[in-house]
């Protein structure tokens, strides 16, 4: 029997069965698909059981008889779990989501099979249309990711070791920004709000706990924190004077709300909190001449004492 | 090419055998073209559909499938009356890349693209704008629009421009090819008719665009969207010995080659081709780094004039 046959015949069999069916009985209900030397059945279902996981099947396994456990063990794929309800999607917004699958690439392999994936199961890429969009949107992709995306969209709860710390975390969102992955959420140890570079965890997110664990907050309270608010040392109010041909950006980057004065040459003065100096000084120095911190004195002696070091 | 794994045809077959079964006999090439497959790789899936079903396979417990006049009707296959859950990653590939563009400047916020985001949000049980969320990068909506008529008009383009490795503003006209967004910015990749040769543009750094009335032929080959970086074969060689604080130089910038030096030590070789950005670097990195070949005194020569603004108090 081929492959594809048996695995079919075996969704099929879990999907319609009542109660959980033993290997033995699923053995019996696919005449010749497995072969008949115990060992080989074995190993041959424990590979199919595998497939079907991998693929994100819900195939479980429970007492066969629920007030007789002594009855022993059996696997089913409940429905209701499987089934993918119908989102009611009408043809412009599927092609709409078509196009934007094919436009944005999410790099690494996993994407774009994802991307394929999730396609087909909607009713798969409708009748070419592909109109004038010539956006082209390339999102690294991280090893974390899809794992986070998951305890966030279900809000279980995570752990994980960054910077050190094993941390306990309400995942709330994740943003790409920067260039870069974050996942803002709360920390338990910390009490408090936090963002995380994802390319800076140092273990895997494990998930912990139930489903529905914690109400997420409104996006507004957690816009994930620019670099040199990503810290823990004492917060200090920075003061930074840009020339007016780098303002537009430099303003762009802070938010316009830290305009603290423009002035008559069309320079500006930015005031905003810092609570991680390295990544501050790494921020004022990508401008080169065209910015000097102005305020207060202890950050302006940080800068004049690394450039003196520089210098030599 | 090699035949599709056993699970990567299951994962199709899951898909498309609903699709097909709500719909009164499809036309096979159209199942074709939605399930990504060549008329044999269907064909050979539904011949075996055929003989599928459950225990103990009498006739009403067979799926039924009828192919006909270039048509495929299935039905009895009520096992797979519906599409398997989306797993998280392809939640994610959908609400991102749908995030992603609903994001770009320009796109419409009750368009299409953000009904659909909205109901797949159902399905998915998560608001998708309130777990995902993407920034592309700073860019004008006008001048974005601007560049990508351009672009699809093939028109020339007089750019007011920026340049972060010269520090400083030039005007150049240029011929737009693409405009994309990578690594958190948006940028225009061009033929640049002042340095004769293809160069990025980052659109946030466009002061101003004006479209010409002269317009240009595409090349046939160009470089890959999305690769920002690409030093050139004649771009200035520097040699940088880097503490451990500074190994991530080695993974966040092409090198041509990088050598353990022992104690986390690590000697990397870069193409340089602006100054300003070798400054920007050197000064970033301070005492974790040190130019062991290539123009020395770069970096003391920019922290000097950096200096100089910190002197009157």
């Amino acid at each position: 029997v081929d492959r594809l046959e048996r695995l079919v015949n075996l969704v099929a069999a879990l999907l319609d069965t009542r109660r959980p069916l033993t290997r033995l009985e699923l053995g019996e209900r696919l005449p010749d698909a497995y072969p008949t030397d115990d060992h080989a059945f074995r190993r041959a279902f424990e590979r199919d059981k595998e497939v079907l996981r991998h693929m994100g099947i819900p195939l479980v396994l429970e007492p066969i008889h629920p007030d007789r456990p002594e009855d022993g063990e059996g696997y089913r794929i409940p429905r209701e779990r499987y089934e993918l309800p119908d989102p009611g999607l009408d043809a412009d917004e599927l092609a709409a989501l078509h196009l934007a699958a094919s436009a944005v690439q999410l790099s690494g392999e996993w994407g774009q099979t994802a991307a394929t994936g999730a396609i087909w199961k909607l009713g798969g890429a409708p009748a070419d249309d592909s109109s004038a969009n010539n956006t082209a949107v390339a999102l690294p992709g991280s090893e974390h990711l899809a794992a986070l995306f998951a305890a966030a969209a279900e809000r279980s709860q995570v752990r994980f070791r960054y910077k050190g710390e094993d941390r306990l975390v309400d995942p709330y969102r994740l943003s790409f920004r920067n260039g870069h992955w974050y996942l803002a959420g709360r920390d338990h140890g910390r009490d408090e709000e936090r963002s995380y570079r994802l390319d800076r965890l140092e273990s895997p997110p494990e998930s912990a706990g139930q489903a529905g664990a914690f109400a997420r907050p409104a996006p507004a309270s957690v816009a994930p924190a620019p670099p040199w608010r990503m810290g823990d040392e004492e917060e200090v109010q920075a003061r930074v004077l840009v020339d007016a041909s780098q303002a537009p950006w430099a303003v762009a980057e802070v938010g316009p709300e830290s305009v603290e004065e423009t002035r008559g040459d069309g320079s500006v003065v930015l005031s905003f909190r810092v609570t991680n100096r390295n990544a501050f000084r790494t921020f004022v120095l990508g401008f080169l001449d065209h910015a000097e911190v102005v305020g207060p004195p202890e950050l302006r002696r940080d800068m004049v004492a690394w450039l003196e070091s520089v210098a030599g | 090419m090699p035949r599709p794994a056993a699970d990567d045809r299951l994962r199709r077959l899951l898909a498309m055998v609903p699709w097909v079964a709500a719909h009164d006999g499809p036309r096979i090439d159209e199942v074709c073209a939605r399930f990504a497959c060549t008329e044999e790789e269907l064909v050979a899936d539904l011949d075996l559909l055929f003989l599928c079903g459950v225990y103990p396979y009498t006739p009403d417990l067979l799926i039924d499938v009828d192919i006909a006049d270039g048509r495929v009707w299935i039905r009895y296959a009520d096992w797979f009356r519906r599409p398997l859950r989306l797993t998280p990653e392809e939640g994610l590939a959908l609400v991102g890349a749908g995030t992603a563009l609903q994001a770009s400047p320009g796109s419409d916020p009750e368009g299409p693209l953000a009904r659909a985001l909205s109901k797949l949000a159902g399905v998915l049980g998560v608001d998708a704008d309130e777990t995902v969320e993407v920034e592309l990068g700073a860019a004008r909506p006008d001048l974005l629009g601007v560049l990508r008529q351009a672009q699809s008009e093939s028109r020339q383009v007089e750019l007011d421009y920026y340049s972060f490795g010269r520090d400083g503003w030039t005007k150049r006209v240029v011929d737009p090819w693409s405009v994309f967004s990578a690594a958190g910015q948006w940028y225009l990749r061009a033929y640049c008719h002042r340095v004769e040769g293809e160069r990025l543009f980052r659109v946030d750094r466009v002061r101003d665009a004006v479209v010409l009335d002269s317009t240009f032929k595409r090349p046939t080959r160009q470089g890959a969207d999305g690769a920002v970086f690409s030093p050139r074969p004649d771009d200035a060689l520097v040699v940088l010995d880097l503490e451990p604080g500074a190994r991530w130089v080695r993974d966040q910038y092409p090198h041509e080659g990088a050598e353990e030096l022992g104690d986390g030590r690590l000697r990397v070789r870069l193409r340089i081709s602006e100054r300003a950005w070798l400054e920007r670097l050197l000064l970033r990195l301070g005492p974790l780094a040190r130019v062991v070949e290539g123009e020395p005194g770069v970096g003391a020569a920019a922290a000097r004039r950096l200096l100089a603004r910190y002197e009157h108090g």
